[in-house]
């Protein structure tokens, strides 16, 4: 479907310009590099300084028992999404589109869940016991809680991990056979190990499109599965502002609609540097901010259903914590949440921004801002104002919380750098496929 | 007890013997235990079991008897003494605490002289050689020995030893009551403070006395107030409080009346001249006398005096009148220059209602103290050089008297100074040698707390350092000097005098019996008859008391702290993080501000502020409080220290700083000072452990009024407005969820079958007094965390005494509602499913149960309990070494070896006391018995000095609880959300008309 | 303090110790009356009169204390040295002046008894090391397995009878102490322990 402004690239060029990617990095790649270890270095280490005097250095109190560290975990887990529904529902759904885009998404999704996956760790109060909530049989004779959403949480996220990283894999084999023939060196040997023995044989094919389905198929419900379960942490426990039937929904177009901003805003830079902008270009940007236009939607509704309900159960204390959200002590919090996701998202109505590349840019940095906030708001504030009032309380980050934050990207990115210059971001075979058939004699 | 071995080591052995003091570390990498045993066998301790030893407490000058309960040697906890007839078996929050100084890291741990600047330890022999030459030295006349109240044996003692040498005694306690002494030698000609019987009382009216604070007897007046007030098949006392300032006891009044700062008096005697013109209430003959005098103070003339209506004024006389009543004159906090006036006033009010010899009882000897004159006769004679020796026991005057009288400046003209203080306080800074004293739980003594009551001190265990009986030292010090006494130690000393007093009671069993009962029991006590008092000349001379503080500036009171006393108890952590009564703060000091004062100062609350008087100026912080009069301010007693050991030094300001120097006319320090506020640059968060004064209207602390109960305001309780009932097939549901659990884990004969623990609270007996709290933390090993860990909001404490207003705004009066706030051990709680791994569980016996080793730290339960009850360990408090271990050596012998000692990581709350209920348990099914009802006593409820806490087994219709629980004035918090909580609150009753 | 008084309070101590004896003997008799399964009956035997006390099982102790001999060859009860076992949590050690009450007479030339002499006479206590070490968060009532559960000491202690220095028979892990519970039909309940 790739309406050409552009020539239309031949398969020799593909190849070329994608592996092209793989070449010599630059400086700036290495500066990026280092910022990220640096950032997650620092993260590490306030983790460890946790495990070693306690979570009192975070800023958590009672009645605020989960804080910027649960925020995050939720925020990553649902970047996460739009991976999968990218290069999932999307393939399944045979829209050619996604070709180009797919391979960031999923790497994302990759390593988002792997950002996602330490914070419960990092959150617990007793890090070295973490394992007791996997069920294995013990001389305790101890089992866990499955009435626990949290034990489901352990389910859905580790789940998820295994199948988006086969998914990945799988994903890649193709491509990396074509590197390995040209690479050299440790590179090759990676490569050799990854492919899997790929010769593009028409039987292999035939089973690699078949897999890639089911893959696809396998991994579709879980877009669904995930960020649900993950909502359940919240709409189980009876805390006002939490305990709502509309939780699941309204997080899985949340999670999706933050995953897509993300995907956004790694492919700006990732189609300026490796300069993809034949393979990459408007008409993909306005697919993802239609998709952005649409989850948003739903999560400005679900935002509006919220406050609705509130008012519409008569039930005195989710009243007063919506009005606390609004106007409370955290008004800040709720207003950066509801301007980011609710109105600013509004600009994607006009062709010309869902077209424009630096305006979708800006957006999606706002929409990954926003959506951190929901969450804050969702858990802190709802945490601060609860049925107590003598035990109400401000809670306040403090620089144990922020590192660890900022540690997560510089973790998130650490991984998505080494993979950008290891891996094609573009998927070879599937641009190849989408372009019209050499003709006869044509360069090739 | 333990031969020559190492106490710790003995302790960390039992530790390992007696199953766990150790923190819970998963599986511990400890060097191979010890066990190391009795070279002799003690034949009154079992490892493992508790002794229980009944002593005395010495707090306060008041003699609470204690049960003080020993584990492998050790004192670990303190409990009342059911049988002393002060306190029957219940005790405040400052002796429930008082184990800390016992086993406090910074206490003087040998003799001590001084060496250039400092003090160095020393050996006795030389501390006592010094003394002694320093002491024969010395021209007669020219040694003073001061000391706080003293009673019985020591008291004597004393008294022998500085008349040998030839000295001056100077008895100094900075609450003395000297108002109160002096109006009663005025008016009744008797020097002493009366008795006041409130269980016998239906109309109890306070002029600003904090009786549940620290006026006197705080426990035994809770207790008897408490039976008076508390609601009982439609009867109870009606209490109004009079007083600028709504104290921690005006809290539980029915009717706070704030009258101009001052004017108490005149309302009394206003009060007094409507009772005798209309001749009301049962006076005395010659009550008539005083109608000339009173003649004048009518109620118009009163109602601009004390900006109260005549109207009320005519009201209370008759109420009062109608009687029986009791009135009593104020307390430290009201004792401003011209406070024997108001007590004078208010005697005259007691005595024309006639409750002098009813529920005002004069002659059984309760003073304390020569008084503050006194205090200022020593500092003239010091700074005139004719003191040349001076010992100190038991008194800190240097914190504790207004600073303008400067007595550590008159110390310092003090060639030698010898001090008995246990600890490095502001006044022992001053010493040449100390000669640290043994603690209560250390000693021989006895206390004589009024006419009739002896008790007695034993040694619960053996000293925790090298310090000695100062009555020991005394007889050794006499010994030295060249004379011999009768006694050769301090206990044969006491013993003497119990043999003369077993004459005198005419008791004819050998003395050893007689001793050994009197140990038993805690002491002898015999019911002393009331002295009948007639009207002295004094009387008919009462004249209205004035106050008026200087033009354009704020009347400051300087009230006492009810944690604090006059802050001697600052050095204990517990108490430091013990929420005010009133006002919800820890660790620091505070000015009280009405919030229509601080708006015209432009002062928000944690502001700090400059309160300056004509004597100093002190910053702190302002705390926004409706219960004061707009012109009025207040700040407690007993903190800024400026050296008490490491938890009081450097914690808030010392308010004595800005009290005048001279005494007032009665002889007391005067607490009313004129000041003026500037607001500064500053602002700090509030270490205050409350999040919200109000309740939302969420039910929380529910009330009714009596008229309301008798209008039938029971037959429908009080429902939140949400609370939808739970559908009938639901609730079935539910019930069979219980059911099943039950039936999963039946345990059979480890508890009684389905029992079902709970409790009962009765707001209308509760004053909110924290006796609870502190009794708790000591049974449970709650740890402190120090004021920046509560300004974060992570104060420790398992059950907690929340404090709502009601009304106070657009000219509704102002009440106040306690509800002490612990785990609900809910029928379905939601802490239960929320734990991924069982750590937060239900037992069988219907408790909501904690595993600490099982949690992993999710916290999930405490964001899902409603009640936030549930305390998370941020920390490690628990690790010795670690940066807030709160138990430094040797404090860490005072944990209960019953229960575990919460790790950083994990999540900890209120158990019911499951050590005790399991220790109960045990004993029965050894003793092949069932469990009987009130067997099982929680901390909390064991101390209530109120009785406001029942505990049973809810599923036996028998057991108290059961029928407690089904007043109609019970009520579970937050109903609505169907948690089935295990703790019934009683509504509180106010004693008004309306409905 | 002159030289003569300290084994003169040592005597009296031994004193005061023969007086317990007498009281526990009599403790005995009552209980043995009573249903106590606290000794399990078994054969007596003769232990070996010396043993190679290089590879003994069980942790080292400072005196080579037999329980073969005592407990199985003489068949003195557990409770005679162990006398808190029906009465607390734990069942306590025997003081020096319980071991000097027989052994002021019995076989006072063996060496290991000489340490204990010595031990005693220089007022150093001995120090045992512990073999059965529980976590310290779980709390094991004595009392109540003793008395009420009727469990004899040899079910969790092994034959310490036979055992010429005491090891640990064992595992005292949690997943023992249910088996034995659920087997009996006891609590499983976790504040029964855990508190």
């Amino acid at each position: 479907m790739a309406t050409g402004k552009a020539p239309q690239p031949t398969y020799a060029e593909i190849t070329r310009d994608i592996a092209a990617t793989l070449g010599n990095p630059g400086k700036g790649y290495y500066a990026l590099l280092t910022t990220a270890v640096v950032l997650f270095l620092a993260g590490a280490i306030t983790v460890l300084l946790e495990v070693r005097y306690g979570l009192g250095l975070a800023g958590y109190r009672t009645p605020v028992f989960w804080g910027v560290y649960i925020t995050t975990f939720v925020f990553w887990v649902g970047i996460a999404h739009s991976g999968t529904l990218i290069s999932a529902i999307l393939y399944l759904f045979r829209s050619a589109w996604r070709t180009a885009v797919y391979r960031t998404a999923e790497a994302m999704t990759v390593f988002a869940v792997l950002t996602a996956g330490l914070f419960p760790l990092i959150h617990v109060g007793r890090m070295w016991y973490a394992y007791w909530l996997i069920p294995y049989p013990n001389q305790r004779q101890l089992w866990v809680n499955f009435k626990s959403p949290l034990i489901w949480d352990v389910f859905a996220v580790s789940t998820y991990l295994t199948v988006s990283t086969l998914f990945l894999m799988v994903g890649l084999i193709p491509d990396i056979a074509s590197l390995r023939d040209k690479a050299t060196g440790w590179r090759k040997k990676l490569y050799q190990a990854t492919a899997l023995g790929w010769r593009g044989t028409d039987q292999q094919w035939r089973h690699y499109t078949k897999a890639y389905m089911y893959m696809a198929a396998l991994a579709t419900p879980l877009v669904l599965s995930v960020h649900s379960v993950v909502s359940w942490d919240f709409a189980m426990a009876i805390v006002p502002g939490w305990h709502a039937t509309i939780f699941a929904p309204y997080f899985v177009a949340g999670a999706i609609y933050s995953g897509v901003a993300m995907v956004i805003t790694l492919l700006v830079p990732i189609r300026k540097v490796f300069k993809l902008e034949r393979y990459i270009h408007e008409d993909h940007f306005e697919n993802l901010s239609k998709l952005m236009l649409l989850t948003g939607m739903i999560v400005a509704y679900a935002y509006v259903t919220e406050y609705f309900i509130a008012w519409y159960s008569g039930n005195p204390f989710e009243q007063a914590s919506f009005w606390n959200r609004a106007f409370g002590d955290y008004w800040w919090a709720t207003w950066t949440m509801l301007i980011c996701n609710g109105l600013l998202p509004l600009f994607l109505w006009s062709r010309k921004i869902r077209r424009s590349i630096p305006a979708l840019f800006v957006l999606s940095l706002f929409v990954n801002l926003g959506m951190w906030f929901e969450r804050f708001v969702i858990i802190v504030v709802s945490l601060s104002f609860e049925y107590e009032p003598y035990a109400m309380g401000h809670y306040s980050a403090t620089w144990a919380d922020w590192l660890v934050l900022s540690g997560s990207f510089g973790w998130f990115f650490m991984w998505f750098l080494l993979f950008a210059k290891n891996f094609p971001t573009v998927s070879i075979t599937e641009v190849k496929e989408v372009i019209p058939m050499p003709r006869k004699g044509g360069a090739h | 007890m333990t031969d020559g071995m190492d106490r710790r080591k003995f302790l960390k052995v039992l530790g390992v013997t007696g199953g766990g003091t150790a923190a819970l570390a998963g599986c511990s990498t400890d060097d191979v235990a010890k066990l190391i045993p009795y070279m002799v066998p003690v034949e009154d301790q079992i490892p493992g079991v508790a002794t229980y030893y009944a002593s005395t407490c010495r707090g306060c000058a008041a003699g609470c008897g204690v049960h003080v309960k020993v584990r492998e040697g050790r004192a670990v906890k303190l409990e009342g003494n059911p049988e002393a007839p002060i306190n029957r078996g219940k005790l405040c929050a400052r002796s429930q605490a008082s184990l800390q100084a016992t086993y406090h890291p910074d206490r003087n741990r040998s003799a001590m002289m001084r060496q250039g600047e400092g003090l160095a330890p020393a050996e006795w022999e030389a501390a006592l050689a010094e003394v002694a030459t320093r002491l024969q030295a010395a021209p007669a006349g020219s040694v003073w020995f001061m000391h706080g109240t003293q009673t019985g044996s020591l008291d004597a003692l004393i008294g022998e030893f500085v008349t040998a040498i030839g000295g001056r005694r100077l008895v100094f306690e900075a609450f003395a009551h000297e108002a109160v002494r002096h109006a009663s030698r005025e008016t009744f000609g008797r020097d002493e403070v009366p008795l006041y019987r409130f269980a016998d009382a239906q109309y109890i009216l306070s002029f600003g006395a904090d009786f549940l604070e620290t006026f006197m007897s705080p426990v035994e007046y809770t207790r008897g107030f408490a039976d008076a007030h508390g609601y009982r098949d439609g009867r109870m006392a009606k209490y109004v409080h009079i007083e600028p300032r709504m104290s921690g006891t005006a809290m539980s009044a029915d009717e706070w009346i704030a009258p101009t700062p001052g004017s108490e008096g005149t309302l009394a005697l206003a009060m007094a001249q409507v009772i005798v013109e209309r001749g009301l209430g049962r006076p005395p003959a010659d009550a008539r006398s005083l109608r000339a005098a009173l003649a004048s103070f009518t109620p118009d003339l009163a109602a601009q005096a004390t900006d109260i209506d005549a109207a009320t004024i005519t009201r209370l006389a008759q109420e009062f009148a109608a009687g029986p009543s009791v009135a009593l004159p104020g307390g430290i906090g009201t004792q401003h220059a011209d406070a024997h006036r108001t007590a004078a006033a208010v005697n005259v009010l007691n005595y024309v209602a006639g409750n002098i010899g009813h529920t005002v009882e004069y002659g059984h000897g309760l003073r304390q103290g020569d008084g503050y004159a006194t205090l200022r006769e020593f500092t003239v004679a010091a700074e005139a050089g004719s003191i040349q020796v001076l010992l100190i026991h038991d008194a800190n005057p240097v914190h504790a008297s207004p600073s303008a009288l400067n007595v550590s400046g008159a110390l310092g003209h003090i060639p030698f100074v010898a001090s008995f203080s246990r600890f490095q306080d502001e006044t022992s800074a001053w010493a040449h040698v100390v000669l640290p004293d043994h603690d209560a739980m250390e000693q021989w003594n006895d206390w004589q707390p009024r006419a009739g009551v002896q008790m007695l001190l034993q040694p619960a265990m053996a000293p925790v350092f090298d310090t000695r009986q100062t009555g020991d030292v005394l007889l050794d010090l006499s010994r030295r000097m060249g004379r011999t006494p009768r006694q050769a130690t301090y206990k044969e000393y006491v013993q003497a005098r119990w043999a003369d007093l077993q004459r005198t009671l005419g008791d004819r069993a050998p003395f050893d019996t007689f001793w050994r009962n009197a140990l038993q029991r805690g002491g002898v006590w015999t019911e002393a008859r009331p002295a009948t008092v007639r009207l002295a000349a004094g009387a008919t001379r009462v004249t209205n008391p004035a106050w008026a503080p200087t033009e354009g500036q704020l009347t400051l009171i300087a009230y006492p702290s009810s944690t604090f006393y006059d802050g001697r108890d600052a050095h204990v952590p517990w108490l430091q993080e013990l929420p005010d009564p009133v006002t919800k703060m820890t660790w620091g000091s505070w000015v009280e501000i009405h919030p229509d004062t601080a708006d015209r100062f432009g002062i928000m609350e944690g502001d700090v502020v400059q309160v300056t008087s004509a004597q100093g100026t002190v910053a702190v912080p302002a705390y926004l409080y409706p219960g004061l009069r707009p012109d009025v301010v207040a700040m407690p007693l007993g903190q800024g220290h400026t050296a008490y050991t490491r938890y009081a030094t450097g914690v808030g300001v010392n308010t004595w700083s800005l009290l005048p120097g001279e005494a007032a006319v009665f002889g007391g320090a005067q607490h009313y000072v004129s000041v003026s506020l500037t607001r500064t640059s500053r602002h700090e968060r509030l270490a205050k452990t409350e999040g919200r004064n109000r309740q939302l209207g969420r039910g929380i602390a529910q009330a009714v009024t009596l008229g309301g109960i008798a209008h039938g305001a029971l037959d429908h309780p009080f429902h939140v407005a949400h609370a939808a009932p739970v559908p009938e097939r639901e609730e079935h549901l539910l019930d069979e969820v219980a059911a099943a659990q039950r039936r999963a884990t039946d345990y059979g004969p480890y508890a009684l079958r389905n029992t079902r623990w709970g409790m009962t609270i009765d707001l209308s007996r509760c004053t909110g007094c924290n006796a609870c709290v502190a009794a708790c933390s000591a049974e449970n090993n709650v740890p402190y965390i120090g004021a920046e860990q509560v300004r974060r909001g992570r104060a420790m404490q398992w059950i907690r005494i929340e404090r709502y207003f009601e009304g106070g705004e657009h000219g509704e009066p102002l009440e106040t509602r306690f509800v002490p706030m612990l785990c609900q051990h809910c029928g379905n709680a939601p802490c239960e499913p929320v734990c991924p791994v069982f750590a937060a569980y239900h037992t069988p016996d219907g408790l909501n149960g904690q595993v600490y080793n099982r949690c992993v730290g999710t916290r999930y339960c405490g964001n899902n309990c409603p009640y936030k009850v549930r305390y998370f360990n941020w920390y490690d408090m628990s690790e010795p070494g670690a940066p807030k271990f709160a138990w430094p050596d040797p404090m860490h012998w005072m944990l209960n070896p019953d229960v575990t000692v919460r790790s950083r990581g994990v999540m900890e709350k209120c158990t019911f006391c499951v050590q005790r209920i399991r220790g109960a348990q045990h004993r029965a099914a050894t003793e092949g018995r069932a469990l009987v009802d009130g067997e099982v006593r929680t901390a909390c409820q064991q101390t209530c000095p109120a009785d406001a806490i029942t505990f049973g087994n809810m599923m036996d219709p028998e057991a108290q609880v059961t029928r407690t629980a089904a007043d109609p004035r019970g009520y579970r918090v937050l109903e609505g959300l169907n948690t089935k909580p295990a703790v019934t609150y009683l509504m509180k009753v106010r004693h008004l008309e309306e409905a | 303090m002159a030289k003569w008084v300290r084994p003169m309070a040592k005597a009296s101590g031994v004193l005061m110790t023969g007086a317990l004896l007498v009281v526990l003997v009599g403790a005995m008799q009552t209980s043995q009356t009573a249903p106590s399964a606290t000794m399990q009956s078994f054969e007596p035997f003769q232990a070996p009169r010396d043993v190679d006390t290089t590879n003994l099982r069980g942790p080292r102790q400072p005196i080579l204390y037999r329980h073969d001999i005592h407990a199985g060859q003489y068949q003195m009860d557990c409770r005679y040295c162990h006398g808190y076992v029906e009465v607390s949590s734990s069942p306590g050690l025997p003081s020096t002046a319980v071991c000097m009450g027989c052994h002021m007479v019995v076989q006072t030339q063996s060496p290991e008894v000489q340490k204990l002499a010595e031990a005693h006479n220089s007022g150093t206590p001995v120090e045992w090391v512990e073999v059965h070490e529980l976590a310290q968060f779980v709390r094991f009532p004595h009392q109540r397995h003793v008395v009420a559960g009727q469990v004899a000491c040899q079910e969790c202690h092994g034959p310490v009878q036979e055992m010429v220095q005491v090891w640990q028979f064992s595992s005292l892990k949690m997943g023992w102490c249910l088996d034995c519970h659920k087997e009996r039909g006891q609590t499983t309940d976790c504040t029964a322990c855990h508190y």
